[in-house]
């Protein structure tokens, strides 16, 4: 049982993932495992063959510390079934950019996750930049979700969803 | 001028009602004030030291007579009768009620204005120079690029959280007014030699605490490409900007912390991977689409003397004057840029009352193909007068105190707000300013000195320029006095430079005796045809600091 309202593409799902602390040992469940662990232990990673996922931590990291860097994730992409994105506060948007580098740069398809301080008025932003899932508060309604994500009717620019971006549809 | 299509309309549309809904969220109690305060600033409202402030964008400086109305009657209804143009292309309304602001963007969306992205860490309204489309020898009109710029970064997804605010201004013309080596991107629109045109992109610039000159990151971005090349530079700033110090998160302190060159090297490395979708490239038919909105108007053909403008200079001498400092020719032969002054003698540097504001429409309907314009230097401009009405513009912008000659004098200062009323600063901006223009009252005093530029700032946010004022004021609070440091040899233009500090900072009481000391030393000092800055170039600052200190 978790303490959040797992909404992922649109819908109230299930929680099938579990965060491992470095410590815990692999089980066959699904396993979100931090990157130092997902780097230190490549070599067994590579033979345990349940899904694995990440997290990209954003804090308690040194003080002056930006964060972990998405790019480290390249060599382990086609390893990751998801990958969860820690935003540590709702005003830190620094994991934007790593979602749209997972999804343009990466090509990652797996379930791309937002974690921590994520709240209302930045879901659909987030939604632009790829990600696809969603730890909400446990009060959160789907309806409330859907709402958040519907206010703004279009987008002017690209990003990692299917509009194009007015400046590029205009008479198309 | 650009002119919204459906889809426009209903984006900020959609922006009052989503706004709505977080003031209700914020008054109901379900947003915290913390919560909220992101969310507010990204529409434009600030939390001032007496009351809610809000901030309307003013796109590249370009309004419509229409447009001017309704800043006019906003200030009527929802203000105390009078508006703030800002040093960034905006209009600031000091005394809204925070429940009546959605009320009041519904009206501004009417003719398509907004407060979207006026403040908070995301990209800022867009900035460009007041002369745009009718000044000779510019590469192409600025306001093209802007627009693109304006749409693109209106509601980016990426980069609405960012460590800090980010500011972009645009120019096309060798002569820099709109400031744009002191932006956290500045642009210029430039001519290779093989006769296209692209963009020279500056990067780092900015001013408050810890000033900064931009550094050119690129010489020449290829039209097609300029959005690619923006994007990486954002991202490369996201991704490395610092947040942990507020004081440390502007793009400036990336670049300076990582050093020009490698800062190049990774927005490079950057651009080359965005560029590789070719995603960005925005599709010829829609750059066209967006320059015709700023096509020439349909001048007149005229001659480029005009007699009876020549006359009315002879018969009136007040009116002579008033071109001398406030018209600049137009590239269109028979027609004159004129420059309205927000700063009479004694007034609030960039107020304008909402009966000014009406005044203003008026002329720019019946006198100036529709257009005003706003500077960076909290003034007006009607763009596009023929010279056979410049005096009849004139007389009307004289019976509403509107016709002050003081354009680039001693007296057309920038200041902030100051605390008087923001909650930020250290010491008052505003009667520091009038008193100024009032020792320096004398029209024919102010020509003899030339142009000179004194910007002040009541606190070290520098919202006042004070770092690049050829002489610049900073107000410091030392033990509940307020007391003002003077610097030298700034300049926003295309030479800029940060000014220096002359050395212990002066009291309210000998402060102005002080500015009258540095411009006495300049006329003193100078040599034929020398501004105040070109003076302090040439000689450097001992002379006037012995001359203040000694």
């Amino acid at each position: 049982m978790t303490d959040y309202h797992l909404v992922i593409d649109g819908a109230t799902a299930e929680e099938s993932w579990t965060y491992l602390d470095d410590e815990a040992p692999l089980s066959d469940a699904p396993s979100i495992i931090s990157l130092s662990r997902l780097k230190d232990e490549a070599d067994t990673l590579a033979e345990h063959s349940a899904p694995l996922g990440v997290i990209l931590r954003a804090d308690g990291l040194g003080k002056t510390d930006l964060g972990e860097d998405v790019r480290e994730l390249a060599p382990f992409i086609d390893r990751l079934a998801l990958i969860a994105i820690h935003f540590p506060a709702y005003r830190n948007g620094r994991g934007y950019s790593a979602a749209r580098v997972l999804r343009e740069e990466f090509n990652f398809t797996g379930q791309l996750r937002a974690t921590g301080d994520v709240l209302y008025d930045q879901w659909a932003m987030m939604n632009r930049c790829g990600i696809n899932a969603f730890e909400l508060a446990a009060d959160i309604d789907l309806a409330t979700f859907q709402t958040a994500l519907g206010e703004l009717s279009g987008a002017y620019q690209p990003a990692a969803d299917q509009n194009r971006g007015a400046l590029w549809a205009r008479g198309k | 001028m650009y002119r919204y299509d459906e889809f426009d309309h209903k984006l900020v549309a959609d922006r009052v009602n989503q706004f709505r809904g977080q003031v209700a969220r914020r008054v109901s109690g379900a947003l915290s004030e913390d919560q909220f305060k992101p969310l507010r600033l990204m529409n434009g409202v600030y939390l001032q030291l007496h009351a809610y402030m809000l901030r309307v964008a003013i796109p590249y400086g370009t309004l419509r007579s229409e447009q001017m109305r309704m800043l006019a009657h906003i200030a009527r209804k929802y203000d105390r009768g009078y508006g703030h143009f800002t040093t960034r292309q905006n209009i600031q309304y000091n005394w809204p009620a925070l429940d009546k602001i959605p009320d009041l963007l519904d009206e501004l969306a009417s003719v398509e204005m907004h407060a979207i992205q006026t403040s908070g860490n995301c990209i800022r309204n867009v900035t460009s120079d007041q002369y745009a489309g009718a000044i000779e020898g510019e590469t192409e009109d600025p306001r093209i690029v802007s627009e693109i710029i304006r749409q693109w970064s209106t509601f980016h997804p990426e980069f609405t959280y960012l460590p800090r605010k980010f500011k972009i201004a645009v120019t096309a013309h060798k002569h820099d007014r709109a400031a744009i080596k002191l932006h956290d991107i500045g642009i210029v629109v430039k001519q290779n030699d093989a006769g296209e045109i692209g963009y020279e992109v500056h990067v780092g610039g900015g001013q408050g605490r810890t000033p900064f000159v931009a550094k050119k990151m690129t010489d020449f971005v290829p039209k097609a490409k300029l959005l690619a090349y923006l994007e990486a530079v954002m991202r490369v700033y996201n991704m490395l900007g610092r947040r942990d110090n507020s004081y440390k998160a502007r793009i400036k302190i990336l670049v300076h912390e990582t050093g020009e060159e490698e800062m190049r090297r990774v927005v490079e490395e950057e651009f080359a991977k965005i560029d590789a979708s070719n995603m960005l490239t925005v599709p010829q038919e829609e750059i066209d689409r967006i320059s015709a909105y700023f096509a020439p108007p349909a001048f007149d053909s005229a001659p480029a003397e005009s007699a009876t403008f020549a006359q009315a200079q002879a018969d009136n001498a007040d009116f002579a004057r008033f071109v001398r400092a406030n018209v600049v020719a137009h590239k269109q032969d028979g027609y004159a840029i004129v420059n309205i002054s927000l700063k009479p003698i004694g007034g609030v540097p960039g107020d304008a009352t909402d009966a000014q504001m009406d005044v203003i429409a008026d002329l720019a309907e019946r006198y100036s193909h529709d257009e005003v314009r706003v500077t960076h230097e909290q003034n007006l401009v009607l763009p596009h007068v023929k010279l056979d009405d410049v005096k009849t513009v004139y007389d009307t912008l004289a019976t509403h105190d509107l016709a002050t000659a003081n354009l680039g004098l001693i007296s057309d200062q920038i200041a902030c707000p100051g605390l008087d009323y923001c909650n930020l600063a250290n010491a008052r901006s505003i009667p520091l300013a009038q008193e100024i223009s009032e020792r320096f009252a004398d029209l024919d005093r102010q020509y003899d000195i030339g142009e000179l530029k004194i910007k002040i700032s009541g606190c070290i946010n520098a919202c006042g320029h004070h770092h690049v004022g050829h002489i610049g004021i900073l107000g410091v609070d030392k033990k509940g006095t307020e007391f003002y440091q003077i610097s030298l040899g700034g300049a926003a233009d295309e030479n800029a430079a940060i000014g220096q500090i002359t050395g212990r900072a002066f009291t309210e009481e000998d402060i102005v005796d002080a500015i009258e000391t540095l411009v006495t030393t300049y006329t003193d000092l100078r040599a034929d045809g020398e501004r105040f800055i070109d003076t302090y170039n040439r000689v450097g600052m001992a002379p006037f600091k012995e001359r203040l200190y000694d």
